[in-house]
Parts: C-alpha cells; structure tokens; sequence
C-alpha cells in the first residue's frame, strides 16, 4: 500500500510540476476564466471557473434587462464588482497554479456568495420595509382566521312586525285619510300620527325639501329591544327610511312601548297617480329564540371536509390496486431474470419516477381540464400521483425480501402458491401497510390543497371564502384541516407503529 | 438409499461449481460434507434436493431418478427430504407456530392454504415437534423474538413436519457459538440414531466433524477430494486436513478448522 501511495504521489508530482508558464497560465485566465488552470492540468477546477464566470455573466445581464423586477443600481454595482474581483481572483489562482504554490483561498466562494445573495435578494422582491409596517393591515385579518368562532354560530331569529297606512297627498275631507288600524290579536300595535302627509322630494333649483314630520307610536313589543321603521310604498316595495342620514330605529321602553319621530321619506310618486296613495309605516323587531346553533359555515366546510377524507380514501384505494401491479413489475429481483423483463423493469421504472416528480397539484390542473372541476378531478390526480409513490416504494419492500424463507418453504415440498402465502406476503405486508398508511396520511393533506385548483373539497371552498374576504369562514375551514391532518397524523402514527 | 453420480453443476455465469461428483449415502448415516469456503458444498446440498437445477449426472433416492422430476413428483420427493440452514431461513415476523407448519406445505393442499388452513392433526404434530425440541413456550412468539439457537431448533422442528427420511443441514451451526453447536448437533444425532433419519451437513469445524461424523466426504473446487468414516477421519492429519482445505488452513486453538 505505502509502496503505491509513493508511486502515486510522485506521478500527481509529475503531473503538478510540468514547466508552466505563469505568465500564459495568468493571461489565459484573464481572457477565459478558468483557461489558465485548465492549461496547467487543473481541468475540473477550471471548467467549475468557467462556468462559475459564463453565469454571473449572464445573470448581470439578465438582472440589468429583465423587467421581472426593479433593480437598484447600488446591487448592480455590488454585483459588477464581485464579478470582477472574483476575474481577478481566479487570474491570481492560476499564476498560483502554474507555480505550484499553494492556494487555498477562500475568497472567490465568497465573492460568488455575495453575487448570488444580492441578485437573490432582489430577484424574490425582498422587502422588510413592508414585511413589518403593514402587519397591522393583516393583524385583523389574521385574528379573524385564527379565532373565526363567531362565524361557527348562529341564533335563531323571530320577527315580529307590524303595518299601519299613511296616505299622501291627505285627502280634501281629513275624515278620509287612512284610518290607523295597525294592531294584531297578538297585542303588537303602531299607529301615525297624522296619518297623511307630504312626502320628501327633491325640487330642482329650490333643493331638499323635508316631507311632513311623522310620530310613530307602538307598543305590545319585546320590551328594552331594538325596533326598526321600514317603508312601504304604494307597491309594495319595502325600503329603510332614513332621517338626518340615519336609518329610523328605537328602543322599546320596560313596558314594550315605543315612539319615535321623523320626516316622511323622499319619494317621487309617478305623475300617474290620481288621488290618495297609501304607504305603510311598518315596525319591526327582531329577536333571538331558542338556543345558538352551529352555522351554516361549520356544516357546509364540514360537508367538504368529508368529501376531502373521502377523495383521499378513495384515491389511495384506486392507487393502492393499481400500484401493486406496477410495483412488482418494477422490482429488480423479480425482473433481471432475462433481457425483456429487465426492459420492462427500466421503463416501469422510469415512468413512476417522471410521474412521481410532478407535484398532485399539478396532476389536479391537468385532471379539472380532464373531467372537469370538482372532487373527481382531486381523486385523479391524488390517484396518479400515489400510484407513482406506492409503486415505487412497494417494489422496494419487494427487492428487500429474505429470500431465505422462500428456498426453505420451497425445500419443504409446498407449490408455488403456497411459498408466495408462507414466504413471500407474510413478509411483504408489514411494509405494505405502513406505507399505505404513510400515503393516506399525505393524501389527505395533499386532498385539502388541490381543491386551491378546482380539485374540490374543502380547498375549493376555502378558496372561495379567501377570495370573498370571508374570513372568518375561511378560519373555520383552517381549523377543520387542521384538526383533520393532525388526528389522521396521530393515527397513522399509531397504525404504522404497530405494524413496523 | 441417495446416490449421487457424475453431478457437474455449471452455474449461469460459467462458474463450475460441482465438477463430476460422484458418492454414495449410506442409509442412516450422519454425512458430513467439509470443503473451503467456495468448494460447492451449499450447491451440492441444494442439488440434492433439486432447489438448484445439476447441469449433469444423476441424483437416485431410493432408487429413483429424481434428476429431471417435476411439479407434484418433485414435491413428493422435496417433502421427504427436511432442510435447514446457516441463517436458520425462517419467517422472521411469523409466530413460531406457522413456521413449523409450514414444513407441512408438502402434505397440504394449496386450497387449504389459501385460506391459512392446517388441520388439527397437524396443529398437535407441530406442537410435538416443538416440543421434541424444548420450544413448547416459544410457540406463540413471533420467530425472530428468539435467539439464534432456538431459531434452529424451530427449523429443525419445522424439518421434522415433513416427517423427512433425511435431513440436509447447510451449516447448521456456523452462527452459532460453540456451546449452541453441540445442542443443535446433538438434537441432528439424536434423529439420525433414534429416527433412523439420514443427515447430510456440511461443517467447518474439525472437532463438530470428528465428534459426529459417521461418513465424512471432502470437497475441493468443485471436485470429492476426500470420502472416508469417522475412523478415517479420526485417524486424519493435519497435512491430510490442509490438503482438503488448502495452505491457509489451521487447526485453530479453539480445535476448528477455518475455511
Ligand atoms: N447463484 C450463483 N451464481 C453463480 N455462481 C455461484 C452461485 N452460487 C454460488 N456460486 C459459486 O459457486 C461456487 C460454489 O459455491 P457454494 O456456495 O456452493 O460454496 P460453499 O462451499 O457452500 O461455500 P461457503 O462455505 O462459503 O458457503 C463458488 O465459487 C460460488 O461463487
Ligand atoms: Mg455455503
């Protein structure tokens, strides 16, 4: 060994100490980074050197014309200069070189750091300004997702309302105006006082005019509740009268009564009408009854949270079936036997990890075009994705087998049947289910993601709220995957725990 | 009772593992098969009972020409001749009771299998057979829960299921401590003189060999270099020894010879 170890050094020696000039090994360099090690035997030092300088070449050029993103002239400054000392360094590197002098220097790495940290930084548009000064902004927002509780409940409500006529313009004979009527056998009553009127309307050139000053009046309400005055006109149409640029709304006194004043509402009657038209004055109350009861948030995002553990159920059972096949076709120590099947072997091989490498939500773009939006596309694309996962990994529980147990059971006489039930299963499945389980576990993180895409599930309607600045809604979806992933986490942990 | 003639095996790659072997079993004989490292002892077991193919000769059990047998013939013979090994080849996450019923294979049939079916008459020869060789507690325990030795012995208990009238031994023992190597041995003896079951095995060690040997052949790259009794063997040299074994082998101080 010590004998080889000589020889061998006395040829690097040989090599490293050929009559180099430094002064060509330093002007080659200086033309074409890396030349002038290459030229004193340093190949893959100077091919790493050359092509180090050919990209910072090109990213400079890159950074100064793309229109990704706005450079400032002090980083393209930074950066010039690191390209240049880093010229300079490796011109250094390779007079070194061709003198044979030891040259341990650190500092291209280090300038080739700083041109790549400063690009970096501005090619991901870096911005810690922002970072911290508008945090507030998405302070509220965020509080809202993570403590979105209000959004999971809701009080049922009962509305007790109540009409009574108002006429306009008033009649010539006052007898004739709209008697007050408004009362029920519940004992809710409102009447207006008068009980006709003029409406507010708009003059050209003599601007807002007030319609008639109304008292509403009412009473047999809940008591120290809010009531609120609606409007409706000849039509029927209902609308919130507003007066001094406020909706008209009370509090009812300890006796249940009420009254409150305002001005009649501006409304252009159509030059149709003949006569007196009645409006109505309407009091309304709304109250909450009976116990608060989960929303309709918690039960639609529930919904869809079934529908995702069932795309994952069910997109790890079609890649379960399908990848058992392709897993034994893809296993070396079933497949060398003869040229064909070791073909077959490489190509199985190869699709699983092309189709492996492209991410399921990915495959959910593709799919939605495919079959549409909804949970079928996520199921197919969680589906392809998996086969390519569990193929590969089952056809590695394959190629680790003993294959003691099976000469031994086939020692004992039994048919081919019988050594793959006693021999070859016994040790497949424990391996299979853990990675099944381990699949299941990433599917159904994976199942909450793509419906981002049209994937269906929870995804999708989580989108949905994000885009619709639901956010509480969107909280209550958060924490409903939240909740699920960590559950099945904890379970899968434990089933694989027993089976490893 | 097995007689082995002309046997060359010529493996895949060309490597001639077996070259023109010839010998004779005597019925109920304790055989030992010694050879370095490489001299074909394992092909030469596994040709015996045809896990591996000879590429020529002949094997004769019982007269029979069971060289060219096949399907349902083949599992006849396989399940008269019981196998164990270095590496004991049990299923490792299988509780000790299956593995011992598995040596029952030969004798099931496949649709029973399907379904994990042995009949009770098998249960109790299994539960025997565990206790023939001192494992009675061990029989709910999964199989690599257990020590290399009792290991063993679950193979051997798993090589008596199929009632074997001979029993092939890959070194049975070259795991196993020194200590171990005699119980395992002495459970092999014990069959071979009460059972009347003929024991084929193949051994490092010069003391094992001396100790239980009836019939001992030598093996040397492929080629019998030796064929002889316990007396022959007794009587052997250190020179003889080297010479089946080459230069490199000594008689160690722990009485072994190494491969
Ligand atoms: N499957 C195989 N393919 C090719 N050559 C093989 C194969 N199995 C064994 N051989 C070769 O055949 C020769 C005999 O091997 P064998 O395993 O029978 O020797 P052995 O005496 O059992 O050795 P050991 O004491 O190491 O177990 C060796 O040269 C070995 O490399
Ligand atoms: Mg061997």
């Amino acid at each position: 060994m010590s004998n080889q170890n000589n020889s061998y050094g006395a040829n690097r020696r040989k090599v490293e100490t050929p009559h180099r000039s430094p002064v060509i090994a330093g002007v080659l360099s200086a033309i074409l980074p890396g030349a002038g090690q290459i030229y004193t035997g340093q190949i893959a030092r100077g091919i790493g050197f050359m092509l180090l300088a050919a990209s910072m070449v090109g990213l400079l050029l890159w950074a100064r014309t793309t229109h990704e993103f706005e450079i400032f002239q002090g980083i393209l400054i930074v950066m010039l200069v690191a390209l240049v000392l880093f010229w300079l360094w490796q011109i250094v590197s390779a007079v070194w070189g061709a003198t044979n002098r030891k040259f341990a220097s650190s500092w291209g790495l280090i300038l080739v750091l700083i041109f790549t940290y400063f690009l970096g930084w501005q090619a991901t548009e870096v911005n810690l300004r922002k970072f911290f000064t508008e945090f507030s902004d998405t302070f509220t927002i965020f509080t809202r997702v993570m403590w979105p509780w209000e959004a999971a409940i809701e009080r049922p409500e009962e509305l007790t309302t109540i009409k009574s006529p108002w006429g306009n313009p008033c009649p010539e004979i006052l007898s004739e105006a709209p008697e007050q009527t408004g009362s029920e056998s519940s004992g809710v009553w409102v009447m207006v006082d008068p009980p006709c009127g003029e409406l507010g309307s708009y003059v050209v050139g003599e601007g807002l005019k007030e319609g008639t000053m109304l008292t509403v009046r009412g009473g047999g309400f809940d008591p120290n509740d809010t009531v609120e005055i609606w409007w409706e006109d000849p039509i029927g149409q209902e609308f919130q009268p507003r007066y001094q640029g406020d909706t008209v709304s009370t509090t009812t006194d300890s006796q249940g009564n009420f009254e409150i004043a305002f001005s009649a509402p501006q409304y252009q009657t159509p030059a149709t009408a003949v006569g007196m038209q009645v409006h109505k004055v309407e009091a309304r109350q709304v109250k909450s009854v009976g116990a608060p009861i989960l929303s309709e948030t918690v039960s639609l995002a529930f919904g869809r949270m079934l529908i995702t553990i069932f795309q994952a159920l069910m997109a790890t059972t079609f890649g379960i079936v399908l990848a058992l096949p392709f897993s034994f076709l893809a296993a070396r120590n079933l497949m060398s036997g003869n040229p064909f099947t070791l073909a077959i072997y490489y190509g199985i091989r190869f699709i699983l990890n092309v189709t492996r490498s492209i991410e399921p939500i990915i495959w959910a773009v593709i799919a939605t075009v495919w079959v549409g939006l909804g949970p079928f596309a996520g199921v197919i694309a969680l589906t392809i994705h998996t086969i390519a996962a569990l193929g590969k990994l089952y056809s590695e529980a394959i190629e680790s087998i003993d294959p003691g147990p099976i000469e031994a059971i086939t020692a004992t006489g039994a048919n081919w049947l019988q050594v793959i039930i006693y021999a070859i299963i016994p040790q497949v499945i424990p391996p299979f289910l853990s990675f099944t389980i381990y699949r299941w576990d990433i599917n159904v993180r994976m199942s909450t993601i793509i419906g981002f895409v049209g994937g269906g599930g929870i995804g999708q309607i989580l989108f949905q709220w994000i885009n619709q600045t639901r956010w509480s809604s969107a909280g209550i979806a958060v924490w409903m995957i939240a909740f699920t992933v960590s559950v099945m986490d904890y379970a899968s942990s434990e089933l694989r725990k027993r089976f490893v | 009772m097995l007689k082995v003639e002309h046997l060359t095996k010529v493996y895949d790659d060309g490597t001639v593992a077996l070259e023109d072997l010839s010998f004779e079993v005597p019925e109920n004989a304790f055989m030992i098969v010694i050879g370095l490292s490489g001299s074909g002892k394992s092909t030469l077991l596994r040709c015996i009972n045809r896990l591996i193919d000879p590429t020529e000769g002949r094997i004769l059990w019982n007269g029979e020409d069971i060289t060219a047998a096949k399907g349902q013939d083949l599992r006849v013979v396989r399940r008269k001749i019981g196998m164990i090994f270095q590496q004991f080849n049990l299923v490792r996450r299988s509780t000790v009771l299956t593995n011992v019923l598995s040596g029952r294979l030969g004798y099931t049939s496949p649709t029973w299998s399907l379904i994990n079916h042995f009949s009770p008459a098998d249960q109790e020869r299994a539960r025997a057979a565990l206790a023939r060789v001192g494992l009675t507690e061990k029989v709910n325990n999964r199989a690599d829960a257990l020590s290399g030795g009792q290991q063993q012995r679950v193979g051997i208990a798993r090589a008596l299921m199929q009632e074997p009238e001979m029993i092939l031994a890959d070194e049975p023992v070259a795991s196993l401590d020194p200590v171990l190597a005699h119980s395992i041995l002495g459970q092999l003896e014990q069959l071979n003189k009460e059972d009347k079951i003929t024991v084929v095995c193949s051994l490092h060690y010069l003391d094992l060999v001396q100790r239980y040997a009836t019939h001992v052949i030598g093996l040397r790259d492929g080629h019998l270099v030796f064929e002889g009794t316990n007396r022959d063997i007794l009587n052997m040299t250190d020179e003889r020894f080297k010479d089946i074994y080459g230069q490199e082998a000594e008689r160690t101080a722990a009485g072994s010879i190494t491969g």
